[in-house]
């Protein structure tokens, strides 16, 4: 293309579009999406890799289940032989898609088959979470930043309230209230295997985490000269907000992002432990982090696995994010970039 | 300053009194918590059992029961735990403050350190392999569990490799720093690296994204054109602004991890500090220790938050203090 | 008794041993066979180091229930009566303590008169009178020891000092006479087991002006062979020597070896394991993690020692409540689970045997049978387990009606009960029914079972022997009277009280007082009856493994307060 011609393009152009352009474009944003899109997608196909290629019920405990190693049958939980015979050890990774590939858990359970199963409701939780927590997070923060006065001495007080509630204390409670009787909100009633409870808990408990952070930049940005300007000359809050303070926000918000789903995810690994949210036998990633660490000196794969999904998950969101980052910001793409 | 003084305490005592109701309510609304029957022994007989709800108060109506629970704490300040009958909750918390300090000001350095010098390498090294290694590594240290990541490393330095790289590396627990403070580093060493892994992570992120924005602002620009070099300029403007957000976090986290949230941790470690007492506070449904252990973190969490107020003003002097 | 915190220890006695000495009125001490070496100055000094996750509440010997404590008070403390110090069966025996000889009895049974020895003094220097003795009893009282109405509500008088324990005088039950060292304790019956209730930490003698209430963490001197010298629960406990202490009876209080005894506290299970493998500590508390099982077996051989015990893991079901008001069901769920997994999940046939009898093998009244295991009946039982039968526990749950009902397990949330609840939940989904685990906090799960408010179907848990008698088994468990509706203080989980079944019991109670063979036959066929209705399940049997570090020695065992701490040497 002639200057000219790429810069008439440019100039024609609506700045999404070039942003979504820019981002199409860019290596990095295709290969997080690629390693995103293979994540869910083993997730949502669970079923098939249980049902035929390994050949099991992951969620029926199988003590005395053999598996197929190097052509031999095994037990899948081998008792001990050596020395004074204590202890009894689940198999470990085979490497065999068709017959334990990671090993099995204490249950005698596929490992491999449990992850790709647990994907399913680790992702539905720590997502679901994560996108109250920052939409919550993004109200909060703005409106505190922007309103000041009493309005921000309030939301402030209650981002202060919920950093300082001890979440521990609530979850312990609450699960032995839903094993015993469930809750009853209204004309909900929720029983422990619900997913609204740790939802709600694990999204609401970071919401100081990004409100803070949001509601600096947005004191700060105010005292702008654009902002002022904005403001002087009579612009209605909504708009300022729109078009000059949330375009400046969302670089931090997005660095936040991958950080936040992460979280997200042990944090539901550690309500699940705490009998909250994904109940026995249903398994999630951080149901099977619980069962690595009672098996961490012989088995450690149970625990790494589980582990390095949400490594893979929360890097590629963070990979993506850069990419998005990069496209919205002209400045960046006056780099040459792209 | 005395009426943003006079503002924010009060705004104290209002998030501390809301959150001591919630957690007695919390705690009482419970099954199964009730003390006295695991005070009383197995088989108690009933007047056993009424002899010892009577000790603890717990005949009483529940506005009664938290008043006075209050009044043991704050006023005659010898509240005594349900568990541990006579051990009284005030010292039992004061012992192990300075354990909990040492661990979260020591993580906090490394934490610091770490995301400042990786997050300003990440956002303007002009070798293109840096900053994408530096992200990936800051979110795995961001994904790993913290309990998971102590036990691995106990795993390492106390069991497999004990008798050889890691022969130096003292018994799980806490030495005091005015006790031997030699000992006091070495036990702390492996749990400040652990507890700051994920903190450096985040920090190394959040630095690094603060400094592309600030980079890229036009005044940067302008700084630019009147010659200075680059690094003067990174350092005097762009660190300094994005100082407000980790300010915000450090705030935040500091606040929580003294206050106890650094439990794991010290669980793991076997270190004596807060957050030990209120995890083994929450095990035992010790109502008076939860009390206390909360109250302690919540104080710390609005203090810290309104340091990090004032700082903000410090840090952009347009801002002024809401 | 259950063997977790808060729960009750031991009240031993061989019911024949004591029957059979009492009568004849037998000699204090002799270096009868079973009893400790004579002591050895070569191996003293040093200190032991225990690890443990956590402490174990009051140090109060008049109100801590826990075996953690109880076996430190063996060193430290002393009663009347003691259990002596010795292996195998040897450590059931009821000894001499601070009295000078067994009592003699007189009235039927129901005065017993002690000679308190002379020239003994506690920690503090003060010397042991017969006042420390009856105000030790009044104590019991005047704290709400847990057993005061349980053990001691013989005594004359006790009645008065359980309404009003402020007040307690035992003037009738209780009397001594300063001058002639006597003590003379009334009863208002005769009980076969008074002499073990006398043995144990709630009955030891503290010095009478020690507090009114619960000490908590302030250490009540001490006549053993240990004091307590400090006490924080969220760090650690320390005993030294007690420099007052000259042995009086090898059997009942032998010389200690080590100089001092630290039990270290938050040191969480995995990390005991490897303090001992490193040499930082001598002894490990807590139950061996799972994963470390192999690595002590094979690494570490030499300094592990496991000892069986008169105990067992079983699944309460409430008979009062859906699903489990069903004999079927009960019946059904007895043969569908496969005890060899559950073996497996506790760590191993090493450590555990699979079992169907109420009574634990070796247990007077034990008899060998399993009625159901596969090709077997209640009715025709086999002699021990050998499979499972999923069809006919399918089939019983058809036949019942409550298929496809929702059934909750309420199980422990450490890892190992957690596991058995997710076996469970497996077991009862193929057998037909809906089941759900329900982890609770292992502090209040014991608890809350008992409470009927709670409505639990079925949970796992656990009972340690108190005294080997089946009366604490049969009697206690499934007794009317261990029934309480909407207590948590109601030990009959299953909530099953047959009156018939009662008088039966009851019947072999007083057989036992003359005829303990008789009676012993009597409570196995009982054993076999009552698990005809299946009010639990059996699962199996554990053993104690116990995981020392390799310089430590002179390991002995005691089936009543487990390993002896005194008597370990680092020299």
């Amino acid at each position: 293309m002639s200057i000219k011609e790429s810069s008439e393009a440019i100039f024609s152009e609506s700045p999404g579009k070039i942003a979504l352009r820019t981002l199409r474009r860019d290596k990095r944003s295709i290969i997080s999406l690629a390693i995103l899109g293979f994540v869910i997608s083993i997730s949502l196909l669970a079923p098939v890799y249980a049902h035929f290629i390994a050949h099991t019920n992951p969620f029926n405990s199988s003590l005395d289940a053999l598996a197929h190693v190097g052509g031999k049958s095994v037990p899948v939980l081998e008792a001990s032989t050596t020395g004074l015979g204590l202890g009894v050890t689940p198999i470990g990774p085979t490497w065999n898609p068709s017959s334990y590939f990671l090993g099995a858990d204490g249950q005698g359970r596929d490992v491999m088959a449990r992850l790709l199963y647990g994907g399913r409701n680790t992702l539905l939780i720590g997502t679901s979470a994560a996108i109250i927590c920052i939409v919550l997070a993004l109200l909060i923060g703005v409106i505190a930043g922007y309103r000041k006065g009493w309005v921000d001495a309030i939301l402030s007080r209650l981002l202060d309230v919920i950093w300082a509630f001890p979440v521990y204390l609530l979850a312990i409670s609450l699960s032995v209230v839903l094993l015993t009787s469930g809750l009853t909100v209204g004309f909900i009633h929720l029983g422990p295997g619900s997913f609204a409870l740790p939802i709600l808990i694990i999204g609401v408990v970071y919401i100081p985490y990004v409100a803070r952070p949001i509601r600096a930049q947005v004191l700060t940005l105010r005292e702008r000269e654009f902002v002022r300007a904005a403001v002087g000359s009579g612009a209605k809050d909504s708009t300022i907000i729109f078009r000059e303070i949330l375009p400046n926000i969302i670089p931090s918000i997005l660095v936040f992002v991958p950080i936040i789903i992460a979280l997200c995810m042990l944090t539901e690994s550690a309500l699940s432990f705490l009998s909250i949210g994904v109940q026995p036998p249903s398994a999630s990633w951080g149901t099977i982090i619980n069962d690595g660490l009672a098996l961490l000196y012989t088995r450690p794969w149970v625990g790494i696995a589980p582990g390095l999904l949400i490594v893979l998950t929360a890097a590629s969101l963070n990979l993506y994010g850069d990419a998005v980052r990069d496209a919205l910001d002209p400045k960046t793409r006056s780099r040459g970039d792209s | 300053m005395i009426s943003f003084i006079g503002r924010r305490f009060s705004a104290m005592i209002f998030v501390l009194v809301s959150i001591s109701i919630l957690v007695f309510l919390i705690f009482f609304a419970t099954p199964g918590v009730d003390p006295a029957a695991r005070i009383a022994g197995r088989n108690a007989d009933q007047q056993t059992l009424m002899q010892v709800r009577q000790s603890f108060e717990l005949d009483k109506p529940l506005p009664i029961r938290y008043l006075s629970m209050m009044r043991h704490l704050f006023v005659d300040r010898d509240l005594t735990s349900y568990v541990n009958r006579g051990a009284k909750v005030i010292p039992q918390l004061s012992q192990a403050i300075p354990a909990t300090f040492s661990l979260v000001i020591g993580a906090a350095v490394i934490w610091l350190l770490f995301g400042l010098i990786f997050g300003v390498l990440a956002a303007s090294s002009k070798r293109k392999w840096l900053d994408p290694t530096i992200s990936f590594l800051g979110i795995v240290g961001v994904s790993l569990p913290v309990f998971w990541l102590g036990e691995v490393v106990n795993l390492i330095t106390q069991s497999k490799l004990h008798s050889s790289v890691f022969r130096w590396v003292p018994p799980l627990g806490y030495v005091g720093l005015s006790v031997d403070p030699w000992q006091w580093f070495l036990h702390l060493l492996f749990p400040w690296l652990t507890l700051a892994v994920l903190y450096a992570g985040i920090y190394v992120r959040v630095l690094r994204s603060e400094i592309l924005v600030v980079m890229s602002e036009d005044f940067i620009k302008t700084e630019r054109a009147k010659g200075a070099s680059e690094k003067r300029i990174l350092y005097k403007h762009a660190a300094r602004m994005s100082l407000m957000t980790i300010v915000s976090l450090f705030g935040l986290d500091f606040g929580a991890l003294v206050g106890g949230y650094a439990l794991l941790t010290e669980v793991v470690f076997g270190i004596q500090g807060v957050g030990k007492l209120t995890f083994d506070s929450l095990q035992n449904f010790d109502l008076p220790v939860i009390m206390a252990t909360v109250m302690y973190a919540s104080f710390f969490v609005v203090f810290m938050n309104a340091v990090v107020d004032v700082l903000y003003a410090v840090l952009d002097p347009r801002v002024r203090r809401a | 008794m259950r063997r977790r915190s808060l729960v009750l220890n031991s009240i031993i006695s061989a019911a024949a041993v004591a029957a059979s000495v009492l009568v004849g009125g037998a000699t204090s001490q002799a270096a009868s066979a079973g009893g400790m070496a004579p002591y050895d100055p070569a191996h003293a000094g040093g200190t032991i180091k225990l690890v443990a996750a956590a402490a174990a509440g009051s140090l109060d010997p008049k109100i801590n229930y826990t075996g953690q404590y109880w076996q430190l008070y063996q060193a430290s403390y002393d009663g009347l009566l003691g259990f002596r110090y010795g292996d195998g069966k040897a450590s059931f025996e009821v000894v001499p303590d601070l009295a000078t000889a067994l009592p003699v009895m007189s009235n039927g049974g129901k005065t017993l008169t002690f000679t308190l020895r002379s020239g003994i003094k506690f920690s503090n220097g003060q010397p042991v009178t017969v006042a420390d003795v009856k105000a030790s009893f009044e104590r019991i009282f005047k704290v709400s020891s847990p057993t005061a109405g349980s053990f001691y509500n013989g005594i004359v008088g006790a009645d008065v000092c359980l309404k009003t324990p402020a007040s307690c005088k035992l003037d009738k039950g209780v009397v001594v006479d300063a001058k002639t060292n006597s003590v003379v304790i009334n009863l208002v019956a005769a009980d076969e087991t008074i002499i073990s209730k006398l043995a144990v930490p709630h009955a030891t003698i503290n010095p009478a002006n020690s507090p009114v209430k619960d000490a908590g963490t302030t250490p009540i001197p001490t006549t053993g062979a240990y004091m307590f010298k400090s006490y924080d629960p969220n760090k650690s406990l320390v005993m030294v020597r007690n420099p007052y202490f000259k042995e009086w009876s090898h059997d009942a209080q032998p010389q200690g070896y080590p100089d001092q005894i630290q039990f270290q506290f938050g040191v969480t299970p995995t990390a005991q394991v490897t303090a001992v493998e490193n040499n930082q500590a001598n002894w490990a508390y807590d139950p061996i993690p799972a994963d470390r099982l192999n690595e002590i077996g094979t690494k570490y051989a030499s300094q592990v020692h496991v000892n069986p015990l008169t105990a067992m893991w079983y699944l309460p079901m409430n008979v009062n409540l859906a699903p489990f008001n069903n004999v079927k069901a009960r019946q059904a769920v007895n043969y569908a689970i496969d005890r060899a997994a559950m073996v497996k999940i506790f760590g191993g046939s090493q450590l555990a045997a699979p079992v169907c009898s109420f009574l634990p093998p070796n247990f007077p009244g034990h008899t060998d049978y399993c009625g159901y295991t596969k090709g077997a009946t209640p009715d025709k039982p086999a002699t021990a387990w050998s499979a499972p039968d999923l069809a006919l526990a399918k089939q019983l749950v058809k036949d019942s009606g409550t298929a496809g009902q929702a059934v909750g397990i309420v199980v422990s949330d450490d890892d190992v009960n957690k596991q058995m609840g997710v076996y469970l939940q497996s077991v009862l989904n193929s057998i037909g029914y809906k089941a759900t685990v329900k982890p609770i906090s292992g502090n209040i799960q014991f608890t809350y079972i008992q409470n009927t408010k709670n409505k639990v179907q079925i949970s796992v848990t656990q009972w340690y022997q108190d005294y080997p008698a089946a009366s604490d088994f049969l009697n206690v468990l499934l007794g009317c009277a261990s029934f309480t509706p909407n207590s948590d203080s109601s030990i009959n989980m299953a909530g099953y009280c047959n009156k018939s079944f009662d008088a039966q019991m009851n019947k072999a109670m007083a057989l036992g007082l003359t005829d303990s063979a008789a009676a012993n036959k009597l409570w196995g066929q009982l054993d076999q009856q009552v698990m005809k209705d299946a009010p639990v399940a059996v699962a199996f049997t554990p053993k104690q493994l116990d995981f020392l570090s390799s310089g430590t020695k002179n390991y002995h065992f005691s089936l009543q307060y487990k390993m002896f701490v005194s008597q370990l040497q680092t020299k």
